[in-house]
């Protein structure tokens, strides 16, 4: 017998095993089961009105919360009655952590589930949200899970903790589609840049075709010169052709892939190179990496792999100039060891084919011609200066127009220029007073990925929980392709420290362009907080 | 006496009447995170489970109406270990097939009382429609309203999703005074401080929630919060612990904001503590 009266503030007195006796029981007799057919699904506001601010003691208010107090409870003493026909049959498989589907999938199979060696299967936290929605039965051991079994069995620290779970079902029944954050399926912004991440989702099945025949280097060239394998990710520069004729293993150092289109004799332009296997002979010098010219015409490159550097320095590397104004002509024999096997290298003589370019005088139409005589009126061309012909690179063109500038520019007064202090721009340097704030600003505007990608791996315990989709995509969102989601959300508690500006910036790295959200939960209350881009706003409008 | 099911250090009451008990005898609120049966896809109603503060749950098992427990059978079997359930098993498919049974009944029983209200109507619908027909009328077939048994497909039947567990054997107590996986809140100093200010804040006869969404660490309701707005909004500042003068400004005004007055709660070593209102007021 549970002493039922006012609750003492002494210390708790031992306490008999009988009090662990389980209360009644809410099971439902079959009539209450087949009355439940027909119950009232909708669920009124609380229509008490306003709150009071203070209590007075009147039985107005006694009587409001009272009427209040029982709607509530009455809600709550609800349970989940519903026709088998309905409900899908799932089992719980610890060991594997996820539920494995034993009847069709509903309509829910939309947006959540996965497939697994041919079975329909669900996440913990899929399952547990249509446990509590009454779409599904969970067995386990053959026998049905309740509710608070379920939370029990199914969420542990090991597959989804009850924090995330109870993330993720406010956002469910909310209608957004959920996912768990994978980091690896996100593309990164050069990814994103060359529109790969379209290619490489519609082409997918054709890799996993393709690689079953055989290794990549053996293959037929590929027709399509876009396409850039899995090996090739990691190459900075363009998506090159992965040129197929087979190398021999024993010359087979470099990878020489040549653009068709290139006919540039100097044009041997190395992308990346094959591990080799002498590595010694890698360090050539760079006299050698002439004779590599030699090899135009000939597409004899492997395909490229794996995400090496280029071993070779282009700074001290020279390519012959074998313009007609260059009298350099003569291309010794390549060396042997940078040729396939069955090519021959040998030395050529550029004079007589120098010779033959550009000899054929362009014609044109009547239309060109006269659109050329109405340009040549205000356009000349930058060749016809002598001093630019003069020049032989980009860095003494670029010194002749800063030259050039500054001779233009006249004679800069001397009061203002000749002491330490001098002025910060010059009238025909800027167009604005906003420009001129610009020169003189402290706070430079900043984005929350600045330098983020140079930051080493340490986000004190957080990462991404959840990639969000919104609702409104429910008709089109496909589950294999689901895009770009709304935001990504990381769950933490609300008793926990703010995180520093590294482990934020790291996470917005992590995601790329999708904003992260920071779900804190605070014993059941969820707030949801996020960084804002804004502007600081500029003094005055120009 | 109140069962807590605790999970990974999180107090959660799953009975109606048990939620019903504390809010009505005990004054705690606690926060609904399940979803409500009735109508399970929104977020304005919430159902069981009732999630309770670890202050409150330390209350209510120091004053010996409520006990911590947890689930025992949450491990997977181990390899090779057989699932001794069988008998359970037969149990649950037996009471399923009788109450099967007693549903087509129940059901049949229904259709018949339906029938027998509408005989007439019946009747002299299939009448009309034999002389529609040309036919000759014959009372003798009318006679039989119910041609065949009634049979109710297995998969009309309902069943239903129990929300609290059936049977309570697999559960043992946890101890509350030592911090453990399950409830590791004892010993700790912030819960120690939020508990001090908790316990005399409830002893003297008010509601408390959760503050996180004004900022503090408590609300303070004059009377039940489906009917009354919080008055104050306790934040804990332990003694010797230092408050930036930044700090108290930030409360204090999102207090004013929010009309409500901002209650500085510091317990101290010697067992008093020491209440602090703080309202905004112009220089007058």
């Amino acid at each position: 017998p549970t002493g039922r009266g006012r609750p003492s503030l002494a210390a708790p007195s031992c306490r008999m095993e009988a009090e662990l006796e389980p209360r009644a029981r809410r099971l439902f007799s079959p009539a209450e089961l087949l009355a439940a057919r027909t119950r009232d699904r909708k669920v009124a506001q609380c229509s008490q009105g306003q709150k009071d601010f203070i209590p007075d003691g009147s039985e107005e208010q006694a009587e409001r919360l009272h009427r209040c107090r029982e709607e509530h409870w009455q809600l709550l003493a609800e349970e989940r009655v519903e026709r088998l026909g309905s409900l899908v049959k799932a089992e719980w498989k610890p060991r594997e952590g996820i539920v494995e589907l034993k009847s069709p999938a509903g309509k829910f199979w939309h947006t959540m589930g996965f497939t697994e060696h041919g079975r329909q299967c669900l996440l913990p936290e899929e399952a547990l949200y249509l446990l509590e929605c009454g779409s599904i039965q969970l067995f386990y051991r053959d026998l049905p899970l309740s509710i608070q079994e379920a939370y029990e069995t199914l969420l542990s620290q090991g597959t989804v903790s009850l924090l995330q779970y109870q993330v993720f079902s406010h956002l469910k029944r909310l209608g957004y589609i959920v996912l768990r954050f994978c980091p690896s399926a996100v593309p990164s912004q050069y990814e994103r840049q060359l529109n790969l991440d379209s290619y490489c989702k519609s082409s997918g099945k054709h890799h996993r075709k393709r690689k079953r025949h055989s290794s990549p280097r053996l293959q037929a060239k590929k027709p399509k010169g876009s396409g850039t394998p899995p090996e090739c990710e990691g190459t900075p520069k363009k998506a090159s052709d992965s040129c197929g004729s087979p190398s021999h293993p024993a010359s087979g150092r470099s990878c020489l892939p040549e653009k068709s289109k290139e006919s540039d004799p100097a044009s041997g332009e190395v992308e990346s190179v094959q591990v080799p296997t002498d590595a010694a002979q890698l360090s050539k010098p760079p006299s050698r990496s002439k004779a590599q010219a030699e090899d135009y015409g000939k597409a004899a490159g492997d395909s490229c792999s794996g995400t090496h550097l280029p071993r070779w320095d282009f700074n001290r590397i020279a390519f012959p100039n074998m313009a007609s104004d260059c009298p350099h002509t003569f291309l010794p024999q390549p060396d042997e060891r940078l040729l396939p096997e069955n090519v021959a290298g040998r030395e050529a003589d550029a004079t007589r084919w120098r010779k033959l370019v550009n000899q054929k005088r362009e014609k044109l139409s009547r239309k060109e011609r006269e659109q050329r005589e109405r340009e040549s009126r205000y356009k000349s061309s930058v060749n016809a200066d002598r001093e630019v012909r003069r020049c032989s690179n980009w860095q003494e063109y670029k010194e002749l127009l800063k030259q050039r500038s500054q001779r233009r520019a006249g004679r800069r007064p001397s009061h203002l220029w000749d002491q330490p202090v001098t002025p910060l721009v010059k009238p025909d340097q800027v167009a604005s007073a906003a420009a001129v704030l610009q020169q003189i600003s402290v706070l430079q505007p900043s984005h929350i990925l600045d330098g983020a990608s140079r930051l080493q791996e340490d986000t004190e315990g957080m990462k991404i929980d959840f990639s969000v989709y919104q609702a409104d995509a429910v008709a089109n969102f496909k589950k294999n392709d689901p895009g770009k989601p709304y935001a990504r959300m990381c769950v933490r508690r609300f008793d926990e420290q703010i995180p520093s500006l590294r482990a934020v910036k790291q996470l917005a790295c992590q995601s790329e362009d999708v904003p992260v959200i920071f779900a804190l939960v605070d014993n059941g209350d969820i707030a949801f907080y996020s960084f804002k881009e804004f502007k600081l706003p500029v003094d005055i409008y120009h | 006496m109140i069962r807590i099911h605790v999970l990974e250090g999180t107090a959660l009451v799953w009975s109606a009447e048990e939620a019903r008990e504390i809010r009505e005898r005990f004054r705690l609120v606690g926060t609904l995170v399940g979803a409500l049966a009735r109508k399970p896809r929104q977020n304005a109603h919430l159902g069981l489970p009732l999630q309770l503060l670890p202050e409150e749950a330390r209350l209510l098992a120091e004053l010996g109406a409520a006990v911590l427990v947890r689930g025992t059978e949450t491990q997977p079997p181990a390899e090779g270990e057989e699932p001794t359930q069988a008998s359970e098993v037969e149990a649950y498919r037996r009471e399923l097939e009788e109450s099967y049974q007693e549903q087509q009944r129940l059901a049949g029983a229904e259709r018949e009382a339906l029938l027998a209200r509408l005989a007439e109507r019946i009747a002299q619908g299939r009448a009309r429609r034999r002389e529609q027909r040309g036919e000759t009328p014959d009372t003798v077939e009318d006679s039989g309203l119910l041609d065949s048994p009634f049979v109710l497909p297995h998969d009309a039947m309902m069943v239903q999703l129990p929300t609290a567990r059936r049977c309570l054997g697999q559960v043992e107590r946890v101890d509350w005074t030592s911090p453990s996986p399950d409830w590791p809140h004892p010993g700790r100093p912030a819960h120690e401080a939020r508990y001090r200010v908790f316990r005399e804040l409830w002893g003297r006869g008010y509601y408390l929630s959760g503050g996180s969404k004004f900022g503090g660490d408590f609300l303070v309701y004059p009377g039940d919060p489906l009917r009354f707005h919080a008055h104050y909004i306790a934040l804990c500042c332990p003694q010797g612990d230092p408050l930036p003068l930044r700090t108290l400004v930030a409360a204090a005004r999102l207090g004013t904001g929010v009309k409500k007055t901002l209650l500085l709660c510091s317990p101290d070593a010697g067992g008093t503590l020491a209440f602090t209102s703080l309202q905004w007021s112009g220089l007058q």
